[in-house]
Protein backbone atom coordinates (compact mmCIF):
# COMPACT_ATOMS: atom_id res chain seq x y z
CA UNK A 1 0.00 0.00 0.00
CA UNK A 2 1.55 3.34 -1.03
CA UNK A 3 2.35 5.62 1.90
CA UNK A 4 1.22 9.21 1.88
CA UNK A 5 4.33 11.42 1.92
CA UNK A 6 4.73 13.37 5.16
CA UNK A 7 4.98 17.14 4.61
CA UNK A 8 7.86 17.40 7.09
CA UNK A 9 11.25 15.85 7.74
CA UNK A 10 12.83 15.10 11.09
CA UNK A 11 16.37 14.53 12.25
CA UNK A 12 16.89 11.49 14.44
CA UNK A 13 20.51 11.36 15.49
CA UNK A 14 22.54 11.29 12.32
CA UNK A 15 19.62 10.18 10.15
CA UNK A 16 17.02 12.31 8.43
CA UNK A 17 13.54 10.81 8.62
CA UNK A 18 11.10 11.58 5.85
CA UNK A 19 11.58 12.92 2.38
CA UNK A 20 13.45 16.25 2.36
CA UNK A 21 11.56 17.31 -0.77
CA UNK A 22 8.22 16.64 0.96
CA UNK A 23 9.50 18.66 3.92
CA UNK A 24 10.33 21.59 1.65
CA UNK A 25 6.93 21.33 -0.04
CA UNK A 26 5.27 21.31 3.39
CA UNK A 27 7.18 24.44 4.42
CA UNK A 28 6.26 26.19 1.18
CA UNK A 29 2.59 25.31 1.68
CA UNK A 30 2.67 26.54 5.27
CA UNK A 31 4.26 29.88 4.42
CA UNK A 32 1.92 30.31 1.47
CA UNK A 33 -1.04 29.77 3.81
CA UNK A 34 0.35 32.34 6.29
CA UNK A 35 0.81 34.81 3.43
CA UNK A 36 -2.74 34.27 2.16
CA UNK A 37 -4.24 34.60 5.65
CA UNK A 38 -2.36 37.90 5.93
CA UNK A 39 -3.74 39.08 2.59
CA UNK A 40 -7.28 38.11 3.63
CA UNK A 41 -7.06 39.85 7.02
CA UNK A 42 -5.51 43.00 5.59
CA UNK A 43 -8.19 43.11 2.87
CA UNK A 44 -10.94 42.96 5.53
CA UNK A 45 -9.33 45.80 7.45
CA UNK A 46 -8.87 47.95 4.34
CA UNK A 47 -12.46 47.35 3.24
CA UNK A 48 -13.69 48.29 6.69
CA UNK A 49 -11.58 51.44 6.84
CA UNK A 50 -11.79 52.71 3.27
CA UNK A 51 -15.23 51.76 1.97
CA UNK A 52 -17.41 50.00 4.53
CA UNK A 53 -20.70 51.04 2.91
CA UNK A 54 -19.81 50.15 -0.67
CA UNK A 55 -19.43 46.42 0.06
CA UNK A 56 -22.64 45.38 1.70
CA UNK A 57 -21.81 41.67 1.82
CA UNK A 58 -18.75 42.06 3.99
CA UNK A 59 -19.63 41.54 7.68
CA UNK A 60 -17.71 44.43 9.15
CA UNK A 61 -19.52 44.63 12.47
CA UNK A 62 -16.73 42.76 14.21
CA UNK A 63 -14.24 45.30 12.99
CA UNK A 64 -16.30 48.32 13.92
CA UNK A 65 -14.19 49.35 16.94
CA UNK A 66 -10.95 51.17 16.19
CA UNK A 67 -8.71 49.06 18.43
CA UNK A 68 -9.72 45.68 17.04
CA UNK A 69 -9.29 46.98 13.50
CA UNK A 70 -5.75 48.05 14.23
CA UNK A 71 -4.90 44.82 16.04
CA UNK A 72 -6.17 42.69 13.15
CA UNK A 73 -4.44 45.01 10.69
CA UNK A 74 -1.06 44.72 12.40
CA UNK A 75 -1.36 40.93 12.77
CA UNK A 76 -2.37 40.57 9.14
CA UNK A 77 0.51 42.72 7.98
CA UNK A 78 2.94 40.67 10.09
CA UNK A 79 1.56 37.43 8.64
CA UNK A 80 1.77 38.85 5.11
CA UNK A 81 5.40 39.99 5.47
CA UNK A 82 6.57 36.87 7.35
CA UNK A 83 4.79 34.47 5.02
CA UNK A 84 5.91 36.29 1.86
CA UNK A 85 9.56 36.61 2.88
CA UNK A 86 9.79 33.02 4.12
CA UNK A 87 8.07 31.75 0.98
CA UNK A 88 10.53 33.58 -1.28
CA UNK A 89 13.46 32.32 0.81
CA UNK A 90 12.28 28.72 0.61
CA UNK A 91 11.60 28.95 -3.13
CA UNK A 92 15.06 30.40 -3.77
CA UNK A 93 16.63 27.39 -2.03
CA UNK A 94 14.85 24.79 -4.15
CA UNK A 95 16.41 25.56 -7.52
CA UNK A 96 20.15 25.38 -6.71
CA UNK A 97 22.52 22.85 -5.23
CA UNK A 98 23.80 23.46 -1.70
CA UNK A 99 27.36 23.95 -3.01
CA UNK A 100 26.22 26.60 -5.48
CA UNK A 101 24.25 28.46 -2.79
CA UNK A 102 27.29 28.41 -0.53
CA UNK A 103 29.54 29.67 -3.35
CA UNK A 104 27.07 32.49 -4.14
CA UNK A 105 26.91 33.44 -0.47
CA UNK A 106 30.71 33.46 -0.29
CA UNK A 107 30.93 35.62 -3.42
CA UNK A 108 28.29 38.03 -2.06
CA UNK A 109 30.20 38.30 1.20
CA UNK A 110 33.41 39.24 -0.59
CA UNK A 111 31.86 42.20 -2.47
CA UNK A 112 33.26 45.42 -1.09
CA UNK A 113 30.42 47.86 -0.47
CA UNK A 114 31.92 50.73 1.49
CA UNK A 115 35.21 49.33 2.62
CA UNK A 116 36.99 46.06 3.21
CA UNK A 117 34.72 43.24 4.30
CA UNK A 118 34.79 41.82 7.78
CA UNK A 119 36.49 38.63 6.62
CA UNK A 120 39.49 40.41 5.14
CA UNK A 121 41.33 40.39 8.41
CA UNK A 122 40.31 36.79 9.14
CA UNK A 123 43.19 34.50 8.22
CA UNK A 124 41.60 31.51 9.96
CA UNK A 125 38.17 30.70 8.52
CA UNK A 126 35.66 29.21 10.98
CA UNK A 127 37.91 29.98 13.96
CA UNK A 128 36.47 32.58 16.36
CA UNK A 129 38.57 35.72 16.63
CA UNK A 130 38.22 35.94 20.39
CA UNK A 131 39.04 39.64 20.36
CA UNK A 132 36.64 40.20 23.28
CA UNK A 133 38.73 37.82 25.38
CA UNK A 134 41.85 39.97 25.11
CA UNK A 135 40.09 43.27 25.78
CA UNK A 136 40.54 43.17 29.56
CA UNK A 137 44.06 43.40 30.97
CA UNK A 138 44.80 41.30 34.02
CA UNK A 139 46.38 42.36 37.33
CA UNK A 140 48.64 39.34 37.79
CA UNK A 141 48.87 38.00 34.24
CA UNK A 142 48.37 39.48 30.78
CA UNK A 143 44.66 38.93 30.17
CA UNK A 144 41.65 38.63 32.45
CA UNK A 145 39.20 36.17 30.92
CA UNK A 146 35.53 37.06 30.70
CA UNK A 147 33.10 34.61 32.26
CA UNK A 148 30.45 33.02 30.08
CA UNK A 149 27.08 34.48 30.94
CA UNK A 150 25.00 32.05 32.91
CA UNK A 151 21.54 31.34 31.59
CA UNK A 152 19.98 31.23 35.05
CA UNK A 153 19.17 34.75 36.14
CA UNK A 154 17.61 35.98 39.36
CA UNK A 155 15.16 38.28 37.52
CA UNK A 156 12.92 35.43 36.32
CA UNK A 157 12.38 33.70 39.69
CA UNK A 158 11.94 37.10 41.39
CA UNK A 159 9.28 38.19 38.88
CA UNK A 160 7.48 34.85 39.17
CA UNK A 161 7.47 34.93 42.99
CA UNK A 162 6.36 38.57 43.10
CA UNK A 163 3.57 38.25 40.53
CA UNK A 164 2.25 35.00 41.97
CA UNK A 165 2.24 36.41 45.51
CA UNK A 166 0.46 39.56 44.28
CA UNK A 167 -2.25 37.53 42.55
CA UNK A 168 -2.65 35.35 45.65
CA UNK A 169 -3.12 38.39 47.89
CA UNK A 170 -5.67 39.91 45.50
CA UNK A 171 -7.65 36.65 45.59
CA UNK A 172 -7.33 36.59 49.37
CA UNK A 173 -8.77 40.11 49.53
CA UNK A 174 -11.72 39.01 47.34
CA UNK A 175 -12.40 35.99 49.60
CA UNK A 176 -12.12 38.04 52.81
CA UNK A 177 -14.42 40.74 51.45
CA UNK A 178 -16.94 38.02 50.51
CA UNK A 179 -16.99 36.72 54.07
CA UNK A 180 -17.19 40.31 55.38
CA UNK A 181 -20.32 41.12 53.36
CA UNK A 182 -21.98 37.79 54.06
CA UNK A 183 -21.47 36.33 50.54
CA UNK A 184 -18.71 33.75 51.00
CA UNK A 185 -16.94 32.42 47.87
CA UNK A 186 -16.13 28.86 48.91
CA UNK A 187 -14.65 27.68 45.61
CA UNK A 188 -12.27 30.60 45.50
CA UNK A 189 -11.36 30.06 49.15
CA UNK A 190 -10.49 26.41 48.43
CA UNK A 191 -8.41 27.40 45.42
CA UNK A 192 -6.31 29.61 47.66
CA UNK A 193 -4.67 26.51 49.22
CA UNK A 194 -3.03 25.06 46.04
CA UNK A 195 -2.23 28.57 44.90
CA UNK A 196 -0.45 29.14 48.21
CA UNK A 197 1.60 25.95 47.68
CA UNK A 198 2.74 27.22 44.28
CA UNK A 199 3.51 30.59 45.85
CA UNK A 200 5.70 28.96 48.52
CA UNK A 201 7.52 26.90 45.89
CA UNK A 202 8.20 29.99 43.73
CA UNK A 203 9.46 31.89 46.78
CA UNK A 204 11.79 29.05 47.79
CA UNK A 205 13.10 28.82 44.22
CA UNK A 206 13.77 32.55 44.26
CA UNK A 207 15.59 32.23 47.61
CA UNK A 208 17.80 29.42 46.25
CA UNK A 209 18.78 31.54 43.25
CA UNK A 210 19.30 34.56 45.48
CA UNK A 211 21.60 32.65 47.83
CA UNK A 212 23.62 31.40 44.88
CA UNK A 213 24.06 34.92 43.54
CA UNK A 214 24.68 36.58 46.88
CA UNK A 215 26.84 33.97 48.62
CA UNK A 216 29.28 33.06 45.88
CA UNK A 217 31.54 35.96 45.03
CA UNK A 218 33.06 36.62 41.63
CA UNK A 219 35.60 34.24 40.13
CA UNK A 220 38.65 35.76 38.43
CA UNK A 221 40.71 33.86 35.88
CA UNK A 222 43.77 35.40 34.23
CA UNK A 223 46.03 33.88 31.60
CA UNK A 224 49.56 34.66 30.43
CA UNK A 225 48.87 34.57 26.68
CA UNK A 226 46.04 34.24 24.21
CA UNK A 227 45.10 32.61 21.78
CA UNK A 228 46.33 29.20 22.86
CA UNK A 229 48.33 26.79 20.71
CA UNK A 230 48.42 22.99 21.15
CA UNK A 231 51.52 21.66 22.87
CA UNK A 232 52.37 24.91 24.66
CA UNK A 233 52.36 25.87 28.32
CA UNK A 234 50.53 28.82 29.86
CA UNK A 235 50.36 30.35 33.30
CA UNK A 236 46.98 30.71 34.92
CA UNK A 237 45.82 32.73 37.91
CA UNK A 238 42.53 31.83 39.57
CA UNK A 239 40.88 33.75 42.38
CA UNK A 240 37.60 33.06 44.20
CA UNK A 241 35.98 35.59 46.46
CA UNK A 242 32.96 35.46 48.75
CA UNK A 243 32.24 33.80 52.08
CA UNK A 244 32.37 30.11 51.35
CA UNK A 245 33.39 26.77 52.73
CA UNK A 246 33.92 24.60 49.71
CA UNK A 247 33.91 20.85 49.95
CA UNK A 248 35.81 20.69 46.68
CA UNK A 249 37.19 23.21 44.19
CA UNK A 250 38.20 22.12 40.71
CA UNK A 251 39.78 24.05 37.85
CA UNK A 252 39.72 22.25 34.52
CA UNK A 253 40.25 22.79 30.84
CA UNK A 254 37.48 21.40 28.65
CA UNK A 255 36.82 21.03 24.95
CA UNK A 256 33.12 20.82 24.21
CA UNK A 257 31.35 19.80 21.04
CA UNK A 258 28.12 21.73 20.57
CA UNK A 259 25.50 21.01 17.94
CA UNK A 260 22.18 22.61 17.10
CA UNK A 261 19.51 20.65 15.30
CA UNK A 262 15.87 21.00 14.48
CA UNK A 263 13.44 18.45 15.82
CA UNK A 264 10.03 19.27 14.48
CA UNK A 265 9.56 22.96 15.18
CA UNK A 266 12.02 22.98 18.10
CA UNK A 267 15.70 23.85 17.91
CA UNK A 268 17.64 21.61 20.26
CA UNK A 269 21.20 21.82 21.51
CA UNK A 270 23.39 18.89 22.35
CA UNK A 271 26.77 19.13 24.04
CA UNK A 272 29.52 16.61 24.58
CA UNK A 273 32.69 17.11 26.59
CA UNK A 274 35.33 15.74 24.24
CA UNK A 275 38.37 16.59 26.39
CA UNK A 276 38.51 17.36 30.11
CA UNK A 277 41.88 18.05 31.70
CA UNK A 278 41.89 18.73 35.45
CA UNK A 279 44.38 21.50 36.18
CA UNK A 280 43.78 21.80 39.91
CA UNK A 281 41.69 20.03 42.54
CA UNK A 282 41.52 20.70 46.26
CA UNK A 283 39.23 19.63 49.12
CA UNK A 284 37.97 21.72 52.05
CA UNK A 285 38.71 25.18 50.71
CA UNK A 286 37.79 28.14 52.93
CA UNK A 287 37.08 31.46 51.24
CA UNK A 288 36.77 34.62 53.30
CA UNK A 289 35.84 38.14 52.08
CA UNK A 290 39.09 39.40 53.61
CA UNK A 291 41.20 36.59 52.17
CA UNK A 292 40.05 35.34 48.79
CA UNK A 293 41.32 32.01 47.57
CA UNK A 294 44.11 32.55 45.02
CA UNK A 295 46.26 30.12 43.10
CA UNK A 296 48.92 30.29 40.38
CA UNK A 297 48.55 27.32 38.05
CA UNK A 298 50.18 25.94 34.95
CA UNK A 299 48.14 24.94 31.93
CA UNK A 300 49.62 22.39 29.51
CA UNK A 301 47.59 22.27 26.35
CA UNK A 302 47.89 18.79 24.82
CA UNK A 303 49.30 18.31 21.35
CA UNK A 304 47.21 17.07 18.45
CA UNK A 305 43.94 18.61 19.64
CA UNK A 306 41.34 20.31 17.50
CA UNK A 307 41.33 24.09 17.30
CA UNK A 308 38.27 26.19 18.21
CA UNK A 309 35.65 25.98 15.52
CA UNK A 310 32.38 27.83 14.97
CA UNK A 311 29.92 27.01 12.21
CA UNK A 312 26.26 27.91 11.82
CA UNK A 313 24.97 24.81 13.59
CA UNK A 314 28.10 23.24 15.06
CA UNK A 315 30.90 24.46 17.28
CA UNK A 316 33.94 23.21 19.16
CA UNK A 317 34.54 25.40 22.19
CA UNK A 318 37.45 25.45 24.60
CA UNK A 319 36.97 26.85 28.07
CA UNK A 320 38.49 26.98 31.52
CA UNK A 321 35.90 25.85 34.04
CA UNK A 322 35.92 26.57 37.78
CA UNK A 323 33.62 24.25 39.76
CA UNK A 324 32.91 24.66 43.45
CA UNK A 325 30.91 22.30 45.63
CA UNK A 326 29.89 24.25 48.67
CA UNK A 327 27.82 24.18 51.86
CA UNK A 328 25.41 25.77 52.74
CA UNK A 329 25.44 27.71 49.46
CA UNK A 330 24.51 25.85 46.29
CA UNK A 331 27.34 24.57 44.10
CA UNK A 332 28.55 26.77 41.26
CA UNK A 333 30.20 26.26 37.90
CA UNK A 334 31.72 29.14 35.94
CA UNK A 335 33.16 28.92 32.46
CA UNK A 336 35.76 31.16 30.84
CA UNK A 337 35.98 30.65 27.07
CA UNK A 338 39.37 30.63 25.36
CA UNK A 339 40.30 30.26 21.70
CA UNK A 340 42.68 27.54 20.54
CA UNK A 341 44.39 28.06 17.19
CA UNK A 342 45.76 25.26 15.01
CA UNK A 343 49.44 24.41 15.54
CA UNK A 344 52.17 25.63 13.23
CA UNK A 345 51.03 29.23 12.93
CA UNK A 346 53.40 32.10 13.78
CA UNK A 347 52.92 33.38 17.32
CA UNK A 348 51.32 36.79 17.69
CA UNK A 349 53.41 39.30 19.57
CA UNK A 350 51.90 40.08 22.93
CA UNK A 351 50.71 43.73 22.90
CA UNK A 352 51.02 43.97 26.68
CA UNK B 1 32.26 9.65 -13.00
CA UNK B 2 35.90 9.35 -12.05
CA UNK B 3 37.33 11.77 -9.51
CA UNK B 4 40.91 11.48 -8.26
CA UNK B 5 43.16 13.53 -6.01
CA UNK B 6 46.84 14.34 -6.48
CA UNK B 7 47.84 12.85 -3.08
CA UNK B 8 47.16 9.16 -2.93
CA UNK B 9 46.96 9.02 0.88
CA UNK B 10 44.40 11.85 0.94
CA UNK B 11 46.32 13.99 3.46
CA UNK B 12 46.76 17.65 2.61
CA UNK B 13 48.62 20.24 4.62
CA UNK B 14 46.73 23.36 5.65
CA UNK B 15 47.54 26.16 3.21
CA UNK B 16 48.92 23.71 0.63
CA UNK B 17 47.90 23.06 -2.96
CA UNK B 18 45.27 20.60 -4.05
CA UNK B 19 44.66 19.40 -7.56
CA UNK B 20 42.05 16.91 -8.63
CA UNK B 21 41.24 15.30 -11.96
CA UNK B 22 37.82 14.28 -13.14
CA UNK B 23 36.30 12.58 -16.10
CA UNK B 24 32.78 11.61 -17.13
CA UNK B 25 32.25 8.55 -19.19
CA UNK B 26 29.31 6.62 -20.61
CA UNK B 27 27.03 9.67 -20.50
CA UNK B 28 25.95 11.18 -23.85
CA UNK B 29 27.08 14.78 -24.25
CA UNK B 30 23.61 16.05 -25.15
CA UNK B 31 22.16 14.68 -21.89
CA UNK B 32 24.46 16.75 -19.67
CA UNK B 33 23.07 20.12 -18.66
CA UNK B 34 25.67 21.24 -16.17
CA UNK B 35 28.61 20.17 -14.05
CA UNK B 36 29.64 21.60 -10.69
CA UNK B 37 32.95 20.81 -9.03
CA UNK B 38 33.51 22.07 -5.48
CA UNK B 39 36.31 21.86 -2.97
CA UNK B 40 34.45 22.16 0.30
CA UNK B 41 34.03 21.11 3.88
CA UNK B 42 30.86 20.01 5.58
CA UNK B 43 29.96 18.75 9.00
CA UNK B 44 28.51 15.37 9.77
CA UNK B 45 26.93 14.18 12.97
CA UNK B 46 23.98 14.85 15.17
CA UNK B 47 23.57 18.54 14.41
CA UNK B 48 22.29 20.18 11.26
CA UNK B 49 24.85 20.27 8.50
CA UNK B 50 27.21 23.20 8.06
CA UNK B 51 28.67 23.52 4.60
CA UNK B 52 31.21 25.89 3.13
CA UNK B 53 32.53 25.85 -0.41
CA UNK B 54 36.15 26.92 -0.67
CA UNK B 55 36.54 26.58 -4.44
CA UNK B 56 33.68 26.33 -6.91
CA UNK B 57 33.62 25.72 -10.63
CA UNK B 58 30.48 25.42 -12.75
CA UNK B 59 30.38 24.37 -16.37
CA UNK B 60 27.21 25.41 -18.13
CA UNK B 61 25.73 23.48 -21.07
CA UNK B 62 27.48 25.49 -23.79
CA UNK B 63 30.85 25.22 -22.03
CA UNK B 64 30.45 21.45 -21.78
CA UNK B 65 29.65 21.28 -25.50
CA UNK B 66 32.81 23.25 -26.23
CA UNK B 67 35.11 21.28 -23.91
CA UNK B 68 33.54 17.86 -24.44
CA UNK B 69 33.55 14.90 -22.10
CA UNK B 70 36.24 12.80 -23.69
CA UNK B 71 39.27 14.45 -22.07
CA UNK B 72 40.20 14.40 -18.41
CA UNK B 73 39.63 17.77 -16.72
CA UNK B 74 41.35 19.14 -13.66
CA UNK B 75 40.87 21.71 -10.94
CA UNK B 76 43.50 23.27 -8.74
CA UNK B 77 43.28 25.45 -5.66
CA UNK B 78 45.17 26.58 -2.58
CA UNK B 79 43.61 25.13 0.54
CA UNK B 80 42.84 27.33 3.55
CA UNK B 81 44.49 27.01 6.94
CA UNK B 82 41.29 26.04 8.76
CA UNK B 83 39.05 24.26 9.61
CA UNK B 84 41.16 21.15 9.96
CA UNK B 85 39.59 17.73 9.58
CA UNK B 86 38.07 16.46 12.80
CA UNK B 87 36.24 13.36 13.94
CA UNK B 88 34.39 13.69 17.23
CA UNK B 89 31.37 12.11 18.80
CA UNK B 90 28.79 14.75 17.85
CA UNK B 91 30.64 16.58 15.09
CA UNK B 92 32.88 15.60 12.22
CA UNK B 93 34.45 18.15 9.90
CA UNK B 94 34.92 16.47 6.56
CA UNK B 95 36.74 17.95 3.57
CA UNK B 96 35.95 16.67 0.11
CA UNK B 97 35.94 17.36 -3.59
CA UNK B 98 32.34 17.06 -4.70
CA UNK B 99 31.19 16.78 -8.25
CA UNK B 100 27.58 17.20 -9.28
CA UNK B 101 26.35 16.25 -12.71
CA UNK B 102 23.00 17.66 -13.88
CA UNK B 103 21.21 15.53 -16.47
CA UNK B 104 18.53 16.57 -18.91
CA UNK B 105 15.84 14.39 -17.30
CA UNK B 106 16.18 16.25 -13.99
CA UNK B 107 18.41 13.71 -12.33
CA UNK B 108 21.60 14.63 -10.51
CA UNK B 109 24.61 12.40 -9.99
CA UNK B 110 26.88 13.32 -7.11
CA UNK B 111 30.39 11.97 -6.67
CA UNK B 112 32.51 12.78 -3.66
CA UNK B 113 36.19 12.23 -2.90
CA UNK B 114 37.01 12.91 0.77
CA UNK B 115 40.41 14.06 1.96
CA UNK B 116 41.98 15.20 5.22
CA UNK B 117 43.17 18.73 5.87
CA UNK B 118 45.87 18.50 8.54
CA UNK B 119 48.25 20.98 10.11
CA UNK B 120 51.97 20.90 9.37
CA UNK B 121 52.83 19.40 12.75
CA UNK B 122 50.27 16.65 12.54
CA UNK B 123 50.53 13.26 10.98
CA UNK B 124 46.87 12.31 11.51
CA UNK B 125 43.68 14.36 11.65
CA UNK B 126 42.26 15.52 14.96
CA UNK B 127 40.17 12.93 16.65
CA UNK B 128 38.87 12.44 20.14
CA UNK B 129 39.47 8.72 19.80
CA UNK B 130 42.72 9.11 17.86
CA UNK B 131 44.81 7.50 20.57
CA UNK B 132 42.39 4.65 21.19
CA UNK B 133 41.58 3.71 17.63
CA UNK B 134 43.57 4.82 14.60
CA UNK B 135 41.58 6.49 11.87
CA UNK B 136 40.93 4.79 8.63
CA UNK B 137 42.41 6.49 5.63
CA UNK B 138 40.16 7.92 2.98
CA UNK B 139 39.14 5.67 0.18
CA UNK B 140 41.61 5.05 -2.57
CA UNK B 141 41.67 7.53 -5.39
CA UNK B 142 39.99 5.19 -7.80
CA UNK B 143 36.94 4.62 -5.69
CA UNK B 144 34.74 7.38 -4.39
CA UNK B 145 31.23 7.87 -3.07
CA UNK B 146 28.74 8.27 -5.84
CA UNK B 147 25.01 8.65 -5.56
CA UNK B 148 22.13 9.56 -7.78
CA UNK B 149 19.71 12.25 -6.68
CA UNK B 150 16.44 12.19 -8.55
CA UNK B 151 15.04 15.70 -8.74
CA UNK B 152 12.88 15.05 -11.76
CA UNK B 153 9.70 15.34 -9.69
CA UNK B 154 10.76 18.73 -8.37
CA UNK B 155 11.55 20.25 -11.73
Amino acid sequence: MPRFPKPWSKKRGKRNLGNSLAGEAGEVAFYAAVFLVGVFGLSLVLINEVAPESVAQVPTDALRTGLSTWVIGVLSLAALVTGGASLLYRLARIGASSERRSAIAKMAGSIEMLGPSADDGQPLPSVPKGSAITESPGERLTYRLAAEKTKASIAGPATLALLWSSVWFVLLAVVVSGFWYGRPRWYLAMLLVPFAVIGVWSFRFFMTQFRQHAGVGPTIVEISNHPLFPGRQYRLFVSQTGRLKLKRLTVQLTCEEETFYRQGTDVRVDRHEAICQVIFKERNVAVDPQAPWEQQLQLDLPENVMHSFVGTHNAIRWKIVVIGESQPWPSFCRSFPVVVHPPGLPLKRNPR
Amino acid sequence: MNLSLCHENGFYRAGGNLSAKWRISRVPLDEVQGIEVSVMWHTEGKGDEDLHVHHFQRLAENQIRRVGLADEQSICCVLPVTPLSYHGRLISVQWCVRMRLFLANGREIVAEQPFYLVSEKMAVPHSVEAIKSPLSLPQSTDSHNEKVVDHSSAS
